[in-house]
């Protein structure tokens, strides 16, 4: 189980999704001015990568090579149609926000990245773990992206007013808006890459 | 069979199409009738905002009760087709259509909810659009959906400029269309227009 282990610490920090290998960004953008709307993409694109990883993998010695391509998108949207089947029956209101970046997971690079890099090359159950990994690394800045700009935007946390809001808080718009998140995920970018590069300067 | 043969790839491409497509139907299936509450709920919420009722619970239950309980439902029939009317039972009485048109991407609905002389509107709602998210998608936001509020019409104006985004009133009000979704403003602009005319119409007959 080390290599599980090492699976998840590369997808949470040496290899994130979006800090290092910038894929995902636009929804990252899109999605991230309300916690709610976060944990339901996120949600959705960790059952899209686990599931589509497994099944690719599990057929990866039965797929034609040239159509290899094809055969992943169309599992990838199999799953992305249940996901927003789901959302849309749970919490339609979320769905009437997010309805249309949920089906745009299909074209989400993470995915595809995923099932093509690793899934046609590995076993169903490591498959699965890395889809898994790679979707909560992915999860993770969303939630964190989206605790910075909730609060500052709306002066909520998952839709619950923040106490003491009329002494210190005034809605700082720029957070509602797209623009909000890249100034967040440049940030983070910036200090999850200064951080890596820390020790190799230090050795220099 | 080789895997790059034309009859394996045909075949492996049926069969998965098939499987996984029977997967989704069944999927969409068991969620249908919950589909469909919601997508009521959702209507019944439109009308009762547009109408400002008071709904205690967030239910579809709740939203369908209170507008049995206070608007009256019409459907007015003439030559240019059928509109779907609510009155308030209540007063100062309120009178609300059901508009729709093309917007920039798709079919724009929703309820414009006007006063009883029709010379003022008191509100709108959207029942249904698919503009651009961030863009056009914000003709539901709050804010611009307040501008309409006490906009006066001057049935005496001619049909496609009743209502002018950008252009003060006689009350002094101006509905701002949203930057970045000028097509969505002008569509929405146009269909109001059309959809007044085709109202006044209707009701006259």
């Amino acid at each position: 189980m080390a290599s599980s282990g090492k699976l998840f610490i590369d997808a949470f920090w040496k290899n994130n999704p979006i800090l290092i290998q910038v894929l995902g960004v636009c929804s990252t953008l899109a999605v991230t001015n309300l916690l709610a709307n976060t944990l339901f993409m996120c949600f959705g694109l960790i059952f899209t990568t686990g599931l589509s990883n497994l099944t690719i993998s599990a057929l990866r010695n039965h797929i034609p090579d040239r159509i290899r391509m094809i055969v992943q998108v169309l599992i990838i949207s199999i799953y992305v149609m249940i996901v927003d089947i789901v959302i849309k029956a749970v919490s339609p209101d979320i769905h009437r926000f997010i309805g249309p970046y949920v089906g745009l997971i299909i074209t989400n690079c993470i995915v595809m990245g995923r099932a093509e890099a690793f899934a046609s090359q590995n076993k169903p159950f490591t498959s699965f773990l890395d889809g898994i990994a790679m979707g909560m690394g992915y999860s993770m800045i969303l939630v964190l992206i989206a605790l910075v700009r909730e609060p500052l935007g709306f002066g909520t946390i998952l839709g619950y007013k923040l106490p003491g809001l009329e002494l210190w808080w005034h809605q700082w718009t720029i957070m509602v808006m797209a623009p909000g998140a890249f100034f967040m995920l440049a940030l983070f970018t910036w200090f999850a890459r200064a951080k890596m590069a820390a020790p190799e300067g230090a050795t220099k | 069979m080789k895997k790059d043969s034309p009859v394996y790839i045909f075949l492996f491409i049926t069969i998965l199409s098939i499987v996984f497509g029977v997967a989704i139907s069944l999927v969409h299936y068991l969620s249908l009738d919950k589909l469909k509450s919601n997508e009521r709920m959702i209507r019944n919420r439109s009308i009762s905002r547009a109408f400002n009722l008071h709904v205690e619970a967030s239910n579809g239950e709740a939203f369908e009760n209170a507008i049995r309980a206070n608007i009256e439902k019409k459907e007015l029939k003439s030559s240019s087709g059928t509109m779907q009317l609510f009155i308030s039972k209540n007063q100062p009485r309120e009178i609300g259509f059901v508009f729709t048109g093309i917007g920039f991407w798709d079919r724009i609905s929703g309820i414009l909810v006007l006063s009883d002389d029709l010379n003022e509107i008191k509100s709108i709602e959207f029942l249904d659009q698919k503009e651009t998210p961030g863009l056009g998608a914000r003709i539901e936001e709050e804010w611009f959906k307040e501008q309409f509020k006490s906009i006066p019409i001057d049935w005496s104006k001619p049909a496609a400029s009743r209502i002018v985004f950008g252009q003060k009133t006689s009350n002094g009000k101006v509905i701002n269309g949203i930057t970045g979704a000028t097509q969505t403003s002008s569509a929405l602009q146009r269909i109001l227009n059309s959809e007044l005319e085709r109202f006044i119409q209707t009701y006259k007959q």
